[in-house]
């Protein structure tokens, strides 16, 4: 059981250095450091306590967005599915991400207290 | 029976219409008037001051001390030439008596002269009434004409005040319909206070004058004022409601007002009011009346009936249609007389005997007092099992009884006796009838209710037991005392029957007396303030700061592993320009959690973002630009290599 997951797991790493393209490596790298800032938040939360309630929702909320945002991001940007989105150029995709990015943090800004 | 029916309904009719009219709330005592006299009679110090006292003084019925003296100030102080000053010496002359003002020819035609359109209307009123107080003749009608006119131009209170004055010294024989509908027109510019008061808001002087005024012109031309009876009344609340004058035209007004509205031909208002306070009893069996207009002139011709006297709480009719007799100026009726119990009566007195009487029922309230005796006064105590007799001690008031009484918790100590009208022998029932015990030694004071029963006998029961708490359990001698009140009540009683031991379980006395502090200063409260949460040690955040700053570290080792580079960066203004845009955007981020608002952060994101959007969507549209020529160029070459490779094989 354990040797056939960890075949799969192989496997998959594999697949992955070996057919994705750089940028959206990069956009992946990212989306791992947004899951572990945001891993890190929940765990001081759940050990230390809730005190500035609020700086903890927006923080995490910011991770959360950001997160949805960048994968928005890698979909838009991935050669695989321009079909899908024939008027969206890449660039436009990356306009789209930093003004939603920009109101996003303005809210979290707002929130942090 | 008809004549009966319609007998009973004029009755009820009367009663009420009495009930609904007002009665005077406000009128002049005699210390009152005696005041205004008083203020009336200061020594002149010009011809106005002369006038106002002379006049005023004589319109209250009083002679100036010295006639002859105030003679030959009106007589040296007078100004021919001038209207006013010639007005107050023919008026005031006119109240001494033997009193002349010498007026040459020159001055008469002066005065006839004044009359006319052109002068206002105080001018010809001065003038109208100086030439009617000489003796002098003038002609009316040119005087009505002169007024009717000034009238539409001079529209305020005082002016046409005046204007009525002036009609009343004119001939009968003119026309003076056209001012007399000018009462009715004042009347309604009268502001009604609360149902209470009428007034002009021009103030007293100028309701005092007008009520002089209109009842002057009324009585000369024989016919009734349009004010009804309840606007009377309302006029002599505001009149008279001031008990001292600022000034002595003010005075002046009232005093004139007084004498109009006790002597005219048409209303009379009647103030009617007990003579100290409204009470009778066997000592004072006589309920004597003050019947006066407002002047406190008594009035002797009137008759003063009860019409009805009946009691507040039973309401039963005592007396119907007794009269009052008259002695020395006050009306008396010996209600004792119908020997009634004691408490309170409502009487209706009616004043009649003239025609031109006004508010003349009134509704009064009378109490009627006596004085109790206790009688039976029996003092027991009784055993709760009721095996042992009762023994009973009798105690007259005021004596107190010679054996002091013992109570202990398997005792009651019972009071009886009966409260009892020393004149009539009927059982009273007063309103306070109290039982209090006094514990001389540490002072502590308890005090029971004696309630009566069916049979008007008064009972009071101790239960020594029950009632421990009462007296925190201390035992002791307590000396009892029967406290008797009422309203209707001559004599209270405070009566010291008796004196009880009582004896409490000791185990639950209190060491010492507790004196019931109520009024020292309370145990101070203070404030707590909001607790600040707790935070946890400055390590732990720390630590966890530096966590979660940690992944950053792992993108750009990542990023630096895949080969993330900048070697691409063009130098176009529109790339320079973005970036330096958007840092500032992050920077306002940074500048909105530390210092701005909302709406500042909102302002300057605005002027960011649209900079930042310009420039950005330039080098973006660049790069595609760049991209697109790349893809081209390289499917060019691609398929340029294809046609080639084909062309070789």
């Amino acid at each position: 059981m354990a040797a056939s997951l960890f075949s799969v797991i192989s496997r998959f790493l594999e697949e992955y250095t070996n057919t994705t393209p750089n940028k959206l490596k990069l956009v992946d790298a990212y989306l791992l450091y947004i899951l572990l800032t945001g891993a890190f938040q929940f765990l001081y939360c759940l050990l230390v306590g809730t005190f500035p309630f609020n700086s903890f929702l927006s923080g995490f909320i910011s991770c959360v967005g950001s997160f949805i945002l960048a994968v928005c991001l890698r979909i838009q940007i991935n050669p695989h599915n321009k079909g899908d989105f024939l008027t969206v150029s890449p660039e436009r995709a990356f306009a789209d991400f930093l003004f939603a990015n920009t109101v996003l943090h303005l809210v979290v800004v707002n929130f942090i207290g | 029976t008809a004549s009966n029916f319609q007998f009973v309904i004029l009755v009820a009719s009367r009663l009420v219409l009495g009930a609904h009219a007002l009665t005077p709330s406000h009128h002049l005592a005699a210390s009152d008037v005696a005041r205004l006299e008083a203020v009336l009679s200061q020594s002149f110090t010009d011809l106005q001051s002369a006038y106002y006292s002379i006049v005023g003084l004589n319109k209250l019925g009083v002679s100036v001390a010295d006639t002859d003296e105030a003679c030959r100030f009106l007589q040296s102080n007078v100004d021919p030439t001038s209207i006013a000053s010639l007005f107050y010496a023919a008026e005031a002359s006119q109240s001494l008596s033997g009193c002349e003002i010498p007026v040459s020819n020159e001055t008469r035609d002066f005065l006839l002269a004044a009359v006319s359109e052109d002068s206002t209307i105080s001018q010809i009123h001065n003038s109208v009434s100086t030439l009617s107080s000489l003796g002098l003749p003038l002609a009316s009608q040119e005087v009505v004409s002169a007024l009717t006119s000034r009238i539409t131009k001079e529209d305020n209170v005082y002016a046409i005040t005046l204007a009525l004055q002036t009609a009343a010294h004119l001939s009968q024989q003119a026309d003076l319909s056209g001012i007399l509908e000018e009462i009715e027109d004042l009347a309604a510019r009268l502001d009604d206070l609360g149902g209470v008061y009428l007034q002009f808001e021009e103030g007293l002087e100028a309701t005092a004058l007008f009520v002089t005024a209109a009842y002057a012109l009324s009585d000369h031309v024989d016919m009734e004022p349009p004010l009804k009876e309840d606007q009377v009344i309302q006029l002599v609340n505001s009149i008279f409601s001031k008990k001292s004058w600022d000034s002595l035209s003010e005075a002046f007004s009232v005093a004139c007002a007084a004498a109009a509205l006790s002597n005219n031909r048409f209303h009379v208002p009647v103030i009617v009011s007990a003579l100290g306070p409204a009470t009778v009893s066997h000592r004072q069996p006589l309920l004597q009346l003050q019947v006066t207009n407002v002047l406190c002139d008594p009035l002797t011709s009137a008759s003063v009936v009860v019409e009805s006297a009946s009691s507040v709480t039973t309401k039963s009719a005592i007396l119907n249609q007794s009269p009052f007799s008259l002695r020395d100026g006050i009306f008396e009726l010996n209600f004792m007389n119908s020997q009634p119990a004691s408490g309170y009566y409502q009487f209706a007195v009616a004043v009649t005997g003239d025609s031109r009487l006004v508010a003349n029922h009134i509704e009064l309230k009378v109490k009627v007092s006596t004085e109790v005796v206790i009688s039976n006064m029996d003092l027991s105590v009784v055993d709760k099992d009721q095996s042992i007799g009762t023994k009973t001690t009798r105690v007259d008031y005021p004596s107190k009884a010679k054996n002091s009484f013992v109570a202990d918790s398997h005792q009651n100590f019972a009071m009886s006796f009966q409260l009892v009208d020393v004149n009539t022998g009927v059982e009273l029932t007063p309103h306070q009838t109290f039982v209090r015990l006094h514990n001389q030694k540490t002072g502590q004071e308890v005090v029971f209710v004696a309630e009566p029963d069916s049979k008007n006998l008064y009972k009071f029961e101790l239960d020594t037991a029950e009632r421990k708490s009462e007296f925190d359990s201390i035992s002791g001698t307590y000396a009892l005392y029967l406290i008797v009140g009422d309203a209707t009540l001559e004599n209270p009683i405070l009566w010291n029957v008796a004196d009880v031991v009582l004896k409490f379980l000791d185990e639950e006395a209190p060491a010492t007396v507790q004196t019931k502090t109520l009024y020292v200063p309370k145990p101070e409260i203070k404030h707590l303030f909001r607790e600040p949460e707790k935070r946890p040690p400055t390590v732990v955040s720390n630590t966890f700061t530096a966590l979660v700053l940690s992944p950053f570290l792992l993108l750009l080792i990542l990023w630096i592993k895949l080969g993330a580079n900048i070697s691409n960066f063009s130098f176009s203004p529109s790339c320079i320009l973005f970036h330096v845009g958007h840092a500032a955007m992050l920077g306002l981020m940074y500048v909105y959690w530390t210092h701005l608002n909302m709406f500042q952060t909102l302002k300057y994101l605005a002027i960011l973002g649209s900079f930042t959007f310009l420039a950005g969507n330039r080098m973006l549209a660049q790069k595609a630009v760049k991209r697109y020529l790349r893809l081209s160029t390289e499917f060019q070459r691609a398929s340029l290599k294809a046609l080639l490779h084909k062309d070789g094989e």
